[in-house]
This record gives structure tokens, C-alpha cells and sequence, in this order.
């Protein structure tokens, strides 16, 4: 091809104006054996760009093995996690049981008893409500500046 | 999708990714874990395969933002890629071996761009791909790419015409 039309070509090239057949054009130009002496200087580009588009992957592609093993893993770890939960489970059912059937033969004491440890639960919910007045005082303090 | 056809579907386009992923990060060898990672990626994303309308773009979005995560961390640790890869795989014509030095420098000029530069120069003169596609991958509008693309292969012309000149190394 003539250089005066590849110098046309690359004026276009470096404003970004060239076509994707045109700069195909300009790398075959580039990268023959009769490239114009005064345009020399360009080759290296070209040259550089069609060098790196031959590069390859050649280290195999290594995927996971097979997915149908891990999914019986998974299986038989699910399967094994229900039958310890299932144990857990009976075992504490049985002794809860055991614990709860110690019934008071009187029935008043059973509910004095009742009185005294709802009594208490009580107590504690003050205590831990009156911990949080302390809370208030950024409420308080913050509404002085944020009004 | 089983692996025989993944892989069928991966190879017309695992040596782009290899390629970009070695623009960005230089060095061979992790360029090759990156390939491999999107690769990975995109055999447990194999399901959703068909919602992509190109496959090859929605691996090579993965790969630039695997290559941005990769420089990223890298950028933060101070870490500077030692590598020593450039080779011509050209020819062997005498021309050929003439221009090698050159080519080689070209390629450490392309290493100077910035990140974005240098990803739009790979996939526009080296894949030869589309502004609208690189754009689509960069999430850019196609005018910014055509001038980024522009600064970017004058900037390299500059830099080869300083060398012509003066001889820098």
C-alpha cells in the first residue's frame, strides 16, 4: 500500500478515528518487510501489538471434581447433624421432665412459693430499669442541641 | 452444562483473558492464577450463563475487576511486580529480531498508561475488539473510550519519538 495513504490512516489512528478494518490495515502494513523508511518509527507499536496478541494460556483449566460427591457429603453431614439435634433433644425432654414433676402436696405453700420467685423476678426488672435512667441523660442532652 | 462443554465454551476466549489479565498485572504467572480464578468463577456461575447475552464480555468484565481488585491490594501493600517476561514469540526473520529490543519497550510503555489506558489499548489494538464492546466491559460511554484510546496511543508515540531522539533507556 502507499504510505501516503498509511500516513492518512494514522493520522486517523491517534485521534481514536480509525475503523477495526483500518487498523487492521495499518498492522498488516506495519508489520510486512517494506515499511517506509520515514515511518519506521511506528512499526515497533504495531509490531509490539501484534506480538502480544499471540501470547496463549496453555496451563490446563482446572475445574472442581465432580459435583455429585460433594453433594452425598453434604448429605450424610446433614443426615449426621438431625440424628446428634435428635438426641439432644430427647435426652433434655427427659430430664426437664423429671425435674418439673416435683409437685408441692400443699397447695398453699406451692403458691407462696410462686409469690416469693415472681417477687423476685420483679425486683431484678427494677433494678436493671433504674440502671438505665442514666440512659435518659443523652436523651437530655441531646435535645438541647438538636431541637 | 457438564465440563467437557464448559471448557468447549471457554476456549475460543480463555487466551484474551490470560492476555488482558498479563496487561494489567504484568507478571506470568499471576496472570495465569487470574485466568484460572475467572475461569473457576465462571464454571460455578454456569447456571446463569445463559442470562449473559456474550459470555466472553462477562469474562472479561470478571477479569478487570479481578486485575483492579489484584493491583488494588497490591497498591496498598507497596508491593512492586518484579518480572522479567518479555519475549518476542514472533518470527524469526531478521527484521524481526531488530525490532524485538523496541517491541519490548513498547511493552514497558504500556505498563507506564494508567490502568484504564492500558486495559482500553489491549482490547482495542491488541484483541482488536469494538469501542462499544470495551465500553459495555468499562462501563463507559463509547466517546470516553475513543478518547482515552486517542491519549493513550499518543502518548505511547511520544514516548517512542523521546527514545528515537534521545535515546532514553
Amino acid at each position: 500500500m502507499e504510505s501516503h495513504n498509511i500516513e492518512k490512516l494514522l493520522d486517523g489512528y491517534f485521534e481514536g478515528a480509525t475503523t477495526l478494518k483500518e487498523e487492521q490495515e495499518l498492522r498488516a502494513y506495519f508489520t510486512s518487510d517494506h515499511v517506509a523508511p520515514h515511518l519506521e518509527e511506528y512499526a515497533s507499536m504495531f509490531t509490539a501489538f501484534n506480538v502480544a496478541s499471540k501470547e496463549t494460556y496453555d496451563a490446563p483449566i482446572v475445574l472442581p471434581q465432580k459435583q455429585r460427591s460433594t453433594s452425598i457429603y453434604r448429605f450424610a453431614a446433614s443426615a449426621a447433624a438431625a440424628v446428634i439435634v435428635g438426641l439432644v433433644l430427647w435426652t433434655q425432654s427427659t430430664q426437664v421432665d423429671a425435674s418439673i414433676s416435683t409437685n408441692y402436696e400443699n397447695e398453699e405453700l406451692a403458691i407462696l412459693k410462686t409469690k416469693q420467685a415472681l417477687g423476685m423476678m420483679s425486683q431484678m426488672i427494677n433494678q436493671s430499669t433504674t440502671q438505665l435512667e442514666v440512659v435518659q441523660e443523652f436523651d437530655k442532652a441531646s435535645s438541647t442541641l438538636f431541637k | 452444562m457438564d465440563q467437557h462443554k464448559f471448557i468447549n465454551l471457554v476456549t475460543p476466549f480463555k487466551d484474551k483473558v490470560y492476555r488482558v489479565a498479563k496487561r494489567l498485572l504484568v507478571s506470568d504467572d499471576e496472570a495465569q492464577d487470574a485466568t484460572q480464578e475467572v475461569l473457576l468463577r465462571l464454571w460455578t456461575k454456569r447456571s446463569d450463563i445463559k442470562k449473559y447475552r456474550s459470555v466472553e464480555a462477562f469474562a472479561m468484565t470478571m477479569t478487570k475487576n479481578y486485575c483492579y481488585d489484584k493491583l488494588k491490594a497490591k497498591g496498598s501493600n507497596n508491593l512492586k511486580i518484579v518480572h522479567n517476561n518479555y519475549e518476542d514469540h514472533s518470527g524469526n526473520t531478521s527484521k524481526h529480531i531488530e525490532v524485538a529490543d523496541e517491541v519490548a519497550w513498547v511493552f514497558k510503555l504500556m505498563e507506564d498508561l494508567p490502568e484504564q489506558q492500558r486495559l482500553i489499548v489491549q482490547m482495542r489494538d491488541v484483541e482488536q475488539m469494538d469501542n462499544a464492546e470495551i465500553a459495555v466491559i468499562l462501563e463507559m460511554n463509547e466517546t470516553a473510550v475513543r478518547v482515552a484510546l486517542s491519549r493513550a496511543r499518543k502518548k505511547l508515540r511520544e514516548e517512542l519519538i523521546k527514545k528515537r531522539n534521545y535515546g532514553i533507556s
